[in-house]
Parts: structure tokens; C-alpha cells; sequence
């Protein structure tokens, strides 16, 4: 049973509704969403894999998360996983 | 490969109790519960086998299955309607 | 619209990103011009809701939609066909004695195509673990809650298939034109958590 399967699950308080949410709370958000779009896309990973990779998170990392945050850890350790490049090695351009 | 069972609308069925350590697709909450078919919703790749990089990922009917919600909670008037995979359901048995 | 200055983890995020998009468009794994184009085709609500407003006033289309809802939005110029897998629509329609509310428990599936990203509340903890158990109570916060005769159904999304709710049309708007009555629908009603 992963931390993702929360159906009936007690605890978790009112649902808490935003008025008038924009689509993205940040500019990375849609950039994350935009970035597995195109992975995706060029099969990098399927998307059963990509929810596979959300699922595989400490529990304690996925509740604390927000939902993008998910999405980028799990393009992380895909990316990781199949080869493509380590995310956590990565240095900017001015670092 | 897997025999198909093909359900009908109407039908009764329960759904496995299932725990696989890996992805799948059957929330916890219906596992176990009898639920009746309300409509066949295409043929799909099963995501358990597509994750595990099965070399021949199952290809199988999903059907829309409808729960009681006191049965699945023991109170509520709603009912809950979940796509479930052809591997994840057998036949029930009828109601008495 | 970027993170709070002040905010050192919005910040950093929106630099790992940004680090990582860098180094994904230097091994030609993705373009700036494709992500632009990602984003600028990101649905929105509006196309739903034409959906629902071409249903209102034409009960072939309805009819259609609710048999075969690929193949009924095409005729508008919809497609759930222009993402990563191609999805089957099922339009699910209330009634006077049917209230329908979509949620994928599991995650966070959802009609992208016809109703654009999804809102916080519908991936959140809260939602999923308890709509699927106590709907009115869920449905009391967003102010709204069918009669108590309604039949509430529950759709878990947990497989291929996008569910469009179809809100009933509200009364008094028989003479109102296709384009006001899509204006009257709202994303909330096509997930079911409003009456339109």
C-alpha cells in the first residue's frame, strides 16, 4: 500500500478551496509541467512509470510536497534511474 | 497469456485482494469489495506489468465497477465508481 | 509570475528548474520553443464548457456525447488525443435525480483538455481521501449540496478514462444563445463539485 492511495483516508481537514486559482502558482511549476510533457513525449519514461516514480517517495516526502514538487522529484529520479543525467549534480551557471 | 473473462453490465464482481509492493491501479478501498459492472471503458495496457518493463505488458478490458458506499464504509447514500482492470476482478457470486 | 524573493525554497526550486531545463535542452532532450508551445496549448475551461453548452441546446450532440464522448467533441475541434497517451472521455450527466463529482484518488487525473490544468483542491489530500467517503460534506464546503434524495455518484478516475460532468442547464435560460450559456458553466460544475 503506497502513500499515494489516500481514498477514504481520515485526517487529512477541510479541503481548502483557493477563489479564483490561477493555473500555476509559479513560472518553474509550468516549466516542470511543460518539461514532462516533453519527456514524455520523446519516451524518455511512460507515464505509468512517471506515477510509479511519485508513488516511490518517502511518505513523509510526498505529504510534505506540494504537487509540483512531486512531479519534479519524480522527473529527478527517473531521469536518474534510466541514465539520462543526476539531477542532484547539477550546478548552475553561476555556482 | 491471461483467458479472457470478458464481464458484462450488470455483472457482480469482486475485486482481488491485492497488495503488490509496486504500481498498480485498484485503491485500497475496493479491494476485496464485490462491486457491480456499469460499462466496459476500452482495452488498455495494465500499468502493474508496464512498470515491472514486462516484455509483453497485458492488454485488457477496463470496466467501470460501482460500489456501495456502505459497503465500502458501512454508512453513505453515494456510490463510488472506479476503473478497475480485467486482472484485478473475478466473478461474484449473485446476490441472495 | 516567479516566487517571492523572501522565499529562499521557492527560490531555489524555481533555479533547479531552471538548472534542469539548462541541462535538458543541452542534450537535446527538449527545446525552448517546445515549451512554449507546451504551455501556450494548455486547455482551459472554456472548451469544456462549450461542450456542455452545445449539449444543452442540441440533443443529438447530447446524445452522442454521452455514447461516444471522443468521437462527439471532435465535432468542436476537441481532442483528447494531444497528450502523452490518449484518453477516453465519458461524460457523466446529472439529472434531477443524479449528481455526479469526479476524482482520481490516486493521483490527480483529470479532462486537461477540456478543462486545462486542474485546481489545487482536486490533488489535494483532502479531496481525494474524502469525497470519495463523505461527498455531501465535501461538497458543503464549495457551498454547495444536492437535495437529499439525489443520488451522488462518485467517479474515481483510476484508469484511462477523463470524466466531463454534463451540469443541468439552469432554469430560464431557454431563450439565452450558445455563447451565453457556455459562459454560465463553470469549471467546478463540469467536476461536479458546483450545480453549473
Amino acid at each position: 500500500m503506497r502513500i499515494n492511495d489516500v481514498g477514504g483516508m481520515e485526517g487529512f481537514g477541510p479541503v481548502g478551496i483557493e477563489a479564483d486559482e490561477p493555473p500555476f502558482h509559479a513560472d518553474w511549476e509550468a516549466h516542470v509541467l511543460a518539461l514532462n510533457v516533453a519527456l514524455l513525449r520523446r519516451g524518455v519514461y511512460t507515464l505509468d512509470e512517471f506515477r510509479d516514480a511519485i508513488e516511490r517517495m518517502p511518505p513523509t516526502a510526498y505529504l510534505a510536497a506540494s504537487y509540483y514538487e512531486r512531479w519534479l522529484s519524480a522527473i529527478g529520479t527517473l531521469l536518474r534511474e534510466k541514465g539520462v543525467l543526476d539531477v542532484d549534480a547539477l550546478v548552475h551557471a553561476d555556482g | 497469456m491471461r483467458m479472457a473473462e470478458h464481464f458484462t453490465a450488470g455483472q457482480r464482481v469482486r475485486v482481488t485482494q491485492l497488495d503488490p509492493p509496486s504500481h498498480t491501479r485498484a485503491p485500497r478501498y475496493v479491494r476485496g469489495q464485490v462491486g457491480t459492472v456499469v460499462a466496459l471503458h476500452g482495452v488498455h495496457r495494465l500499468p502493474d506489468d508496464v512498470v515491472a518493463a514486462v516484455a509483453e505488458p497485458r492488454v485488457e478490458p477496463v470496466y467501470a465497477v460501482r460500489f456501495a458506499a456502505r459497503e465500502l464504509w458501512g454508512s453513505g447514500e453515494h456510490n463510488v465508481t472506479v476503473n478497475l482492470w480485467e486482472s484485478y476482478l473475478t466473478a461474484a457470486a449473485k446476490e441472495a | 509570475m516567479s516566487g517571492d524573493h523572501h522565499d529562499h525554497t521557492a527560490t531555489a526550486i524555481a533555479q533547479r528548474v531552471r538548472d534542469l531545463e539548462s541541462a535538458l535542452e543541452s542534450r537535446g532532450l527538449v527545446s525552448p520553443p517546445e515549451i512554449e508551445a507546451i504551455l501556450d496549448g494548455l486547455g482551459s475551461p472554456a472548451k469544456g464548457a462549450r461542450v456542455v453548452a452545445r449539449a444543452w441546446v442540441d440533443d443529438g450532440f447530447r446524445a452522442r456525447l454521452l455514447a461516444d464522448g471522443n468521437s462527439a467533441i471532435a465535432e468542436l475541434g476537441h481532442s483528447m488525443a494531444r497528450g502523452p497517451q490518449p484518453q477516453l472521455l465519458v461524460a457523466v450527466e446529472n439529472t434531477e435525480a443524479v449528481h455526479n463529482v469526479v476524482v482520481c484518488t490516486l493521483c490527480s487525473c483529470y479532462p486537461i483538455a477540456l478543462l486545462g490544468p486542474s485546481p489545487t483542491w482536486y490533488k489535494s489530500e483532502a479531496y481525494r481521501s474524502r469525497v470519495v467517503r463523505d461527498p455531501r460534506s465535501v461538497l458543503r464546503e464549495f457551498g454547495f449540496e444536492p437535495e437529499s434524495g439525489v443520488e451522488i455518484r462518485v467517479w474515481d478516475a483510476s484508469a484511462e478514462t477523463r470524466y466531463l460532468v454534463l451540469p443541468r442547464r439552469p432554469a430560464g435560460t431557454e431563450r439565452r444563445s450558445e455563447a451565453e450559456l457556455a459562459a454560465l458553466v463553470t469549471r467546478n460544475g463540469m467536476i461536479g463539485t458546483a450545480a453549473v
